[in-house]
C-alpha cells in the first residue's frame, strides 16, 4: 500500500512539474538573450501578460490555438520593440522602465479584457494545443506518461532551449550578442553594432515572453485572468541566474523551480508535515546564494544594466 | 522623411524644463486615457473631474489619498537614500512585508496572556513600528552586505529576497500565526493598539505623521549632513569618492539599513493603520511603486511627497470611479503608467533634439 502511494506520488509530481516547466523555461530563455546582451528586462511580467491575453482572444475568435500562439509571439515582440527603444535608445533606467511597464500591462490587459469581453465575461475555454504521445516511449512505466505525453509546446520549448544554446555558443551571432553584454566598447571596436544587438536581444525576449503567455493559456489553463502571471515572470529571472546565464542549465533550473512549485500539491498524497512554503521558497534561496558571490562567482554579464553610449 | 535624434550642444537644464516636460507628460497621458473612456460612452472630462474631485477635493476621499500615499512616501524616502548612494535596491516589497510581520509580532504579544500584555497601548504600538523598521533594515542589510562584501548584484538578489519574504509571511498566516477561521490571517489587533485616526470623518491615521517626520529626517540627512554628502558622492562616482577618503562600502551599508528601515516602517504602519492584522496577499506592488514616485520626485524628499500624494490620489480616485460609475479603474492605472513612461522618455529631449527630415538634406 505504502509503495503504491509513493509511486502515484512520484508520477503525479513528475507530470505536474513538467507541465509547469514549459512556460517558465520559455520566459527564462527569452530573458537570457536580453541579459546576455546587457539588458535586464524586468518587463517580463507584463510581456507574458500581453502574450497570454493576445493568445486567449485570438484563439477564441479564430478557434485555432496556433493563431493564438502566433498572436502572442507578435504582441510580445511588438511591446518589446517599445521597451528596447526605452532601454537602448533613450537609455532610461532599465529597472524603472520594466517596473512601470508591468504596471501598464496590468492596466491595459485588464482594460482590454473587460472592454472586449463585456462586463461579465462569459467563461469560455480557449481551444487547447494538442498533446503528443511519443510512440513506444510513452508506455515506459512510471515516467513514460509524464515525459512522453506532453503538449506539443513542451517539445517545442525544449527545442528552443537547445537551439538557443547552439545559437549562443556556436555562432557568430551568439558571440557578438555575448560580447555586447560583457564589453560593448570592445565589441563596437571589433565592428559589432551594439545598439542593434541589444535591440535584437530584447526582441528575442519579447518572443520568449509572449510565447510563455500563450503557454499558460493554451496549454495549462485555457482561460485568461489578469492575475494569470502573478510573479511567475520574476521566477524566470531566478532561473536565469541559477542557470548561470546558460540555456542548457536553464532547462534544469526551470525544472527545479517547477518541481518545488508542484511539490506541495503532490505532497498532499503523502503527509510529511513540511510547510509547503518552505519548499516553494527553496529555489529562491538557492538563487540568492547563487548570485550572492559568497560561493565563488556566478557572474552576471559585466555590462548588465549599463547603458551604452557610443561617444563616451 | 525620417525622424532622428540629434545631440544638443548644451543640454537643457533648469526648473522650467522640468515643469514643461512634466505638464506635457501629464496632459498627453490624460489625453491617451481619455480615449479609453469612449467605449463606455462616458465623457472623459466628467470622468476626470469626478476622479480628481473624489481624491483631492473631498475630505473623506483626501483622507484615503493620504493613507495610500503614506507607504509610498516611506518607500520613496528609502529609495532616495539607497539609489543616491549607488545602491540600486529593489527589495522594498520584501522589506515592507518583513516590517509588517515584525509589527504584528509585537502586536500579537500584547494580546491577553502575551509577554507584553498590560503595557500601555501607545508604548506597544511605538515598539511595534520600531521593530518593523528594525527587521526591514535587517532584511535590506543582507542584500547590502552581499553587495558590498561579496560583489553580488543587488538588483537580482533583492528581487529574489522579495519572494522569500512573501513565502515567509504566507507560512506564518497559514501556519503558526493563523487564527481559527477560513481566511489565512492572524488575530485582529485590539483596537487600542491601532494608529489613531487624526481627522474626524476620515480614515486618515497617524502613520502619515510618522512618514512626514521620516521625510524631514531624510531631507536633512541628504542635504545638510556630511553622511548625506558622502552617500551622494559614493553614488555619483564610487572611485573618486574612494580617492577623496570616503568609505563607500560603509556608506552603502548605512544606506541599505535606512532604505530597509523605511520600508519596514511602512509595512508596520500599514498593519497598525489599515489592516489591523497580518494577512496573505499583503504584497500589492507598493514597494515598487514607491521607487517610481521617488524618481518622479527627482530623488528629493519634498518631490517624493508630492509625487506620492498625486499617485496615491489617482489610484484612490480610480477605485472610487469604478465603484460609482462602473468605469474600469484600469483606465487610471494606464494613465499613471503612461505619464511615467513619457517622463522617462522625455529625459532624452534634454540632451537631444528631434530632427525631422532627411539627414542628408539638413547637412547641406
Amino acid at each position: 500500500m505504502e509503495s503504491l502511494l509513493e509511486i502515484s506520488f512520484i508520477t503525479t509530481w513528475l507530470a505536474a512539474s513538467l507541465r509547469l516547466t514549459g512556460p517558465l523555461l520559455l520566459a527564462a530563455i527569452g530573458e537570457l538573450y536580453s541579459e546576455r546582451a546587457g539588458v535586464l528586462n524586468v518587463g517580463i511580467e507584463g510581456t507574458i501578460l500581453f502574450g497570454a491575453l493576445a493568445s486567449y482572444l485570438i484563439a477564441i475568435w479564430t478557434g485555432n490555438p496556433w493563431a493564438g500562439v502566433a498572436a502572442a509571439a507578435i504582441i510580445g515582440v511588438a511591446v518589446n520593440a517599445f521597451l528596447a527603444w526605452m532601454y537602448v535608445v533613450i537609455k532610461a533606467s532599465q529597472v524603472v522602465v520594466g517596473i512601470i511597464f508591468n504596471v501598464l500591462a496590468m492596466g491595459a490587459a485588464s482594460y482590454a479584457f473587460r472592454t472586449l469581453m463585456g462586463d461579465i465575461p462569459r467563461i469560455e475555454t480557449a481551444p487547447m494545443l494538442p498533446e503528443i504521445s511519443v510512440p513506444g516511449l510513452s508506455r515506459i512505466p512510471l515516467i513514460g506518461p509524464s515525459f512522453f505525453e506532453q503538449s506539443i509546446m513542451f517539445y517545442l520549448t525544449l527545442a528552443i532551449a537547445v537551439g538557443s544554446g547552439i545559437l549562443l555558443y556556436r555562432t557568430r551571432f551568439g558571440l557578438n550578442l555575448r560580447a555586447v553584454g560583457e564589453n560593448p566598447k570592445a565589441a563596437a571596436a571589433a565592428g559589432v553594432n551594439v545598439v542593434r544587438m541589444r535591440v535584437l536581444g530584447v526582441l528575442a525576449f519579447g518572443l520568449g515572453g509572449g510565447l510563455a503567455g500563450a503557454y499558460f493559456v493554451l496549454v495549462q489553463i485555457g482561460l485568461f485572468r489578469d492575475t494569470i502571471v502573478q510573479g511567475r515572470g520574476f521566477i524566470a529571472l531566478g532561473i536565469v541566474i541559477l542557470a548561470r546565464w546558460n540555456p542548457y542549465l536553464a532547462i534544469l533550473a526551470a525544472f527545479g523551480f517547477a518541481a518545488m512549485d508542484a511539490l506541495p500539491l503532490s505532497l498532499q498524497l503523502l503527509d510529511l508535515g513540511i510547510p509547503s512554503q518552505l519548499l516553494v521558497a527553496l529555489p529562491y534561496l538557492l538563487t540568492v546564494l547563487a548570485v550572492s558571490g559568497v560561493f565563488g562567482r556566478s557572474r552576471n554579464p559585466a555590462s548588465l544594466m549599463v547603458p551604452y553610449h557610443a561617444d563616451r | 522623411m525620417t525622424i532622428r535624434l540629434e545631440k544638443r550642444e548644451t543640454p537643457l537644464i533648469g526648473g522650467w524644463t522640468v515643469i514643461v516636460f512634466s505638464v506635457a507628460a501629464v496632459l498627453v497621458g490624460m489625453a491617451v486615457g481619455g480615449l479609453l473612456f469612449l467605449p463606455f460612452d462616458a465623457s472623459p472630462l466628467d470622468g476626470y473631474a469626478a476622479l480628481i474631485g473624489k481624491a483631492f477635493f473631498n475630505l473623506r476621499g483626501f483622507g484615503f489619498t493620504l493613507v495610500a500615499a503614506t507607504p509610498l512616501m516611506l518607500v520613496s524616502f528609502g529609495t532616495i537614500v539607497a539609489w543616491r548612494c549607488g545602491f540600486i535596491f529593489l527589495g522594498f516589497e520584501g522589506c515592507l512585508l518583513i516590517g509588517a510581520m515584525g509589527g504584528t509580532m509585537i502586536g500579537l504579544q500584547a494580546l491577553d496572556g502575551g509577554t507584553l500584555a498590560g503595557l500601555p497601548p501607545a508604548l506597544v504600538t511605538s515598539l511595534a513600528l520600531a521593530w518593523g523598521g528594525v527587521l526591514g533594515a535587517f532584511w535590506a542589510a543582507i542584500v547590502g552586505e552581499l553587495k558590498v562584501r561579496y560583489g553580488g548584484n543587488e538588483v537580482l538578489i533583492a528581487l529574489m529576497m522579495n519572494f522569500l519574504a512573501i513565502y515567509l509571511v504566507q507560512y506564518l498566516v497559514v501556519g503558526p500565526w493563523r487564527v481559527v477561521g477560513d481566511m489565512p490571517q492572524t488575530d485582529r489587533l485590539p483596537r487600542d493598539l491601532w494608529l489613531p485616526y487624526i481627522v474626524d470623518g476620515t480614515r486618515l491615521h497617524a502613520g502619515i505623521l510618522v512618514a512626514l517626520a521620516a521625510g524631514i529626517f531624510v531631507h536633512i540627512l541628504m542635504t545638510k549632513t556630511r553622511a548625506g554628502y558622502e552617500m551622494i558622492s559614493s553614488g555619483l562616482n564610487p572611485r573618486s569618492a574612494r580617492y577623496g577618503g570616503i568609505d563607500v562600502a560603509q556608506r552603502q551599508r548605512q544606506a541599505a539599513l535606512i532604505a530597509g528601515g523605511m520600508a519596514g516602517l511602512a509595512g508596520a504602519i500599514t498593519i497598525f493603520g489599515v489592516h489591523h492584522r497580518l494577512l496573505d496577499g499583503l504584497s500589492d506592488g507598493t514597494g515598487f511603486l514607491g521607487i517610481v514616485t521617488a524618481l518622479l520626485g527627482r530623488l528629493t524628499a519634498p518631490g517624493a511627497v508630492v509625487a506620492s500624494v498625486l499617485y496615491g490620489g489617482l489610484s484612490v480616485g480610480g477605485d472610487a470611479m469604478q465603484r460609482q460609475s462602473g468605469l474600469p479603474s484600469s483606465i487610471v492605472v494606464i494613465v499613471q503608467a503612461t505619464i511615467v513612461l513619457l517622463l522617462l522618455a522625455s529625459e532624452v529631449l534634454r540632451t537631444h533634439r528631434l530632427v525631422f527630415g532627411n539627414p542628408a538634406a539638413t547637412e547641406t
